[in-house]
C-alpha cells in the first residue's frame, strides 16, 4: 500500500552518523559539521578519503580516521601546517591528492555534472601534474592550448554543517554558504546536513530563494554543533579551544605520544555518548560568551 | 612623534604604495602584512579600490577606520561587504582579473619568482618538510594583473636556486615571453619584498633584481642570504620609511591591536 506521508529527512545523530563506513570517500563543508566529525570519531571509523581544509581535516586525521586526503590547504590563521596533517605526511602514512581551489572546484564540478573530467588552467607550469598523477596535461582540441584535465572527484557522502532545515531537507544557510559546500553537495550521492535549528516548512516556504539545499538526504539537529567553529549568526570560532588543540596535538606528534594523542580525544571527544553531553562539558556559560553580535 | 616603523609596517606601507586606486586587491589568509597593506593605502589613496577577503568583495573607504580582524576566520569579518561570492563561484569571472592584486608567500622562491607551498624534500609521498598545499594560488597567479611576492623571512633557505617543487609560476624559465610560452595569461610577480630589502624583477631576464634596501640593512647581508645571484643595480637606494602621516593612519587605524608591531 502506498504511504501517504510525506517521509522526513530528521535522523538522530548516531543514524545518520552510521551511514559513514570505513574506506568510503566523504568531504566536509565550512563550517565543519564537528558534531558528525566527532561522531565518527568516537565510533572509530577509519581510511576514509577526506576533502576537506584546515584543522577539521586534522581533527579527523589526529582522531585516526583518514587514509588518504583531497586537500587545497591545510593551513590556518593560527598556524602555518596543521600538526596531524604534517607528521603524518611526513612519515608517508598520510597519502595526499595535492591539488589548489581552482583544481579542486574543477574535479567537483565534473562529478556534479557527470563529466569525466573538467579542464583547468590554474595548475599549469607547475609540479601539480607532476605529483599528482590523476591530473593529466593535456592540448585543448579546438584552441590548441596546454591545460590540465582533472578527473571528476566523486564523494560518497557529503557532510555540512547549516542553519536551518525544514523536516523534509530544505536547507537554508544564513548569510551564505561555506565557499565549497555547494560544490561538494553537488559531487555527493548522499548530503547529510547538521543544523541549528529545524524550523517549519511554511518557514522555508516564506523564502524559498534562501534554500540551498533543496533534498538533503539527512537532517541532524545540532545546536553549537560547529564549535568550536563559528556558525553564521549564531556563534564565533572559540580560539581558545582551537589553540589548545594545535598545542596538544602539535606536542604529541613532537613526542610521538600516541597515549597523549589518545588522551586529548577522550577528554574532548570519545567519552561523550551525544552531541548533547558533549555541550554539557563545554559549559553553557561558554557557549554563550560565543555568540555573533 | 611616533615610535620607527618595525620592518613589518614598513613593508606594509612599501606595498601600499603599489597599489593603485581602482585595483581589486584580494588578500588569503595568514598574510597579516598585505592585509595592512591593503587597508591603508584604500584609506589613503584608493577610494575605488575593492577589497577582497574569502569571497568577501568591499569597499568600505567610508569608514573612520578598517581594523584587521582579531582572528583569522571571523565570520564577523564579512559584514561590511558589498557581495559574498558564497556559491562557489570565486572563480567564475576569471576574464575580469587583470584588475585583481594578489598576494603570495612561500616557502621557497626562486630567482625567476617561482614559488613553492607544497614542501621540501625528494619523495613527494614522504617530504622532509610538509607545506601546507597551494591554496588558490596556482590558479590567482596564473591569472591576476599582478602580484607581489611577501616573505616573513629573507635567508638562503627560502630564496634558493631551484624550488624542489612550483606550486606558483612566476617567470618560470626567464624571458618576458616565459608565462607566453607556457599559456599564462596573468602579468606575473611584480616585486619581491622581505624583511631585508624590495627586489623587482629586470625587463628581459625577468631575472629577480635588488630595488633597495631597507633601513639599516647592508647589500653584503642581502647576498649572504639570498641562495642565488641577485641582479644589482649600480645604485642601491635605501627603502623610503613611512611618513608620519603613513604610520599614524596605520596605527590607528587599521593595526589597532599591533599585530605589525608585535610580530
Amino acid at each position: 500500500m502506498l504511504n501517504q506521508v510525506r517521509k522526513s529527512a530528521l535522523l538522530p545523530e548516531e543514524k545518520a552518523g552510521q551511514w559513514v563506513k570505513s574506506g568510503m570517500t566523504i568531504a566536509i563543508g565550512e563550517p565543519a559539521p564537528m558534531g558528525l566529525l566527532r561522531w565518527i570519531i568516537r565510533n572509530k571509523i577509519t581510511d576514509l578519503t577526506v576533502i576537506g581544509s584546515g584543522m577539521a581535516l586534522d581533527y579527523l586525521i589526529a582522531g585516526g580516521c583518514v587514509r588518504k586526503v583531497v586537500t587545497y590547504y591545510a593551513g590556518s590563521p593560527d598556524t602555518a601546517v596543521m600538526p596531524a596533517f604534517r607528521s603524518e605526511a611526513e612519515n608517508g602514512s598520510l597519502e595526499v591528492w595535492e591539488c589548489e581551489e581552482g583544481i579542486l572546484t574543477s574535479g567537483l564540478e565534473a562529478a556534479g555534472k557527470g563529466l569525466p573530467f573538467m579542464p583547468w588552467r590554474g595548475g599549469v607550469g607547475t609540479s601539480l601534474p607532476d605529483i599528482n598523477a590523476d591530473l593529466k596535461v593535456i592540448r585543448d582540441p579546438i584552441g590548441g592550448e596546454v591545460l590540465i584535465a582533472v578527473p571528476a572527484i566523486d564523494i560518497d557522502i557529503t557532510l555540512l554543517h547549516a542553519s536551518i532545515s525544514d523536516s523534509y531537507g530544505n536547507v537554508q544557510h544564513c548569510r551564505g554558504t561555506g565557499w565549497l559546500d555547494m560544490f561538494l553537495y553537488r559531487a555527493a550521492d548522499r548530503v547529510i546536513v547538521q543544523v541549528e535549528k529545524i524550523v517549519s516548512n511554511e518557514e522555508i516556504r516564506s523564502k524559498p530563494w534562501e534554500t540551498t539545499i533543496s533534498n538533503a538526504d539527512a537532517i541532524v539537529l545540532s545546536p553549537y554543533g560547529a564549535h568550536p567553529f563559528y556558525s553564521r549568526g549564531y556563534y564565533v570560532q572559540d580560539q581558545e579551544y582551537i589553540q589548545a588543540y594545535l598545542e596538544a596535538i602539535k606536542a604529541a606528534y613532537s613526542k610521538g605520544s600516541r597515549d597523549d594523542k589518545d588522551d586529548y580525544f577522550e577528554t574532548h571527544c570519545n567519552r561523550f555518548q551525544s552531541h548533547a553531553e558533549y555541550l554539557d562539558a563545554i559549559g553553557m556559560g561558554h557557549l554563550i560568551s560565543l555568540s555573533e553580535y | 612623534m611616533s615610535s620607527p616603523a618595525t620592518i613589518k609596517e614598513l613593508m606594509a606601507v612599501v606595498l601600499s604604495r603599489e597599489l593603485e586606486d581602482g585595483d581589486h586587491l584580494q588578500v588569503g589568509v595568514a598574510l597579516p602584512v598585505p592585509e595592512v597593506a591593503v587597508r591603508l593605502a584604500h584609506i589613503m589613496h584608493g577610494p575605488n579600490m575593492q577589497l577582497i577577503f574569502l569571497g568577501a568583495r568591499m569597499n568600505v573607504h567610508h569608514l573612520e577606520s578598517i581594523p584587521l580582524p582579531t582572528f583569522g576566520w571571523d565570520s564577523r569579518s564579512v559584514r561590511w561587504a558589498e557581495s559574498y561570492s558564497d556559491r562557489g563561484h570565486r572563480f567564475d569571472q576569471v576574464k575580469a582579473w587583470h584588475k585583481r592584486v594578489f598576494f603570495v608567500g612561500g616557502l621557497q622562491v626562486d630567482k625567476f619568482g617561482n614559488i613553492n607551498l607544497i614542501g621540501i624534500g625528494d619523495d613527494p609521498k614522504k617530504l622532509k618538510f610538509r607545506g601546507p598545499a597551494s591554496v588558490g594560488t596556482p590558479t590567482l597567479t596564473t591569472h591576476v594583473g599582478r602580484y607581489y611576492i611577501v616573505l616573513n623571512n629573507h635567508t638562503s633557505r627560502v630564496l634558493v636556486s631551484e624550488c624542489d617543487y612550483v606550486s606558483a609560476v612566476g617567470w618560470h624559465e626567464g624571458g618576458t615571453d616565459a608565462r607566453k610560452k607556457l599559456g599564462i595569461p596573468g602579468g606575473g610577480p611584480k616585486l619581491c619584498v622581505t624583511p631585508l630589502c624590495v627586489m623587482d624583477f629586470t625587463e628581459i631576464e625577468k631575472r629577480m633584481r635588488l630595488v633597495s634596501l631597507h633601513p639599516g640593512v647592508t647589500l653584503d647581508e642581502v647576498k649572504a642570504n639570498t641562495g642565488f645571484e641577485l641582479v644589482i643595480p649600480d645604485i642601491v637606494p635605501t627603502t623610503l620609511v613611512p611618513t608620519e602621516d603613513e604610520l599614524t593612519i596605520l596605527r590607528s587605524r587599521v593595526d589597532l591591536s599591533g599585530i605589525l608591531r608585535s610580530r
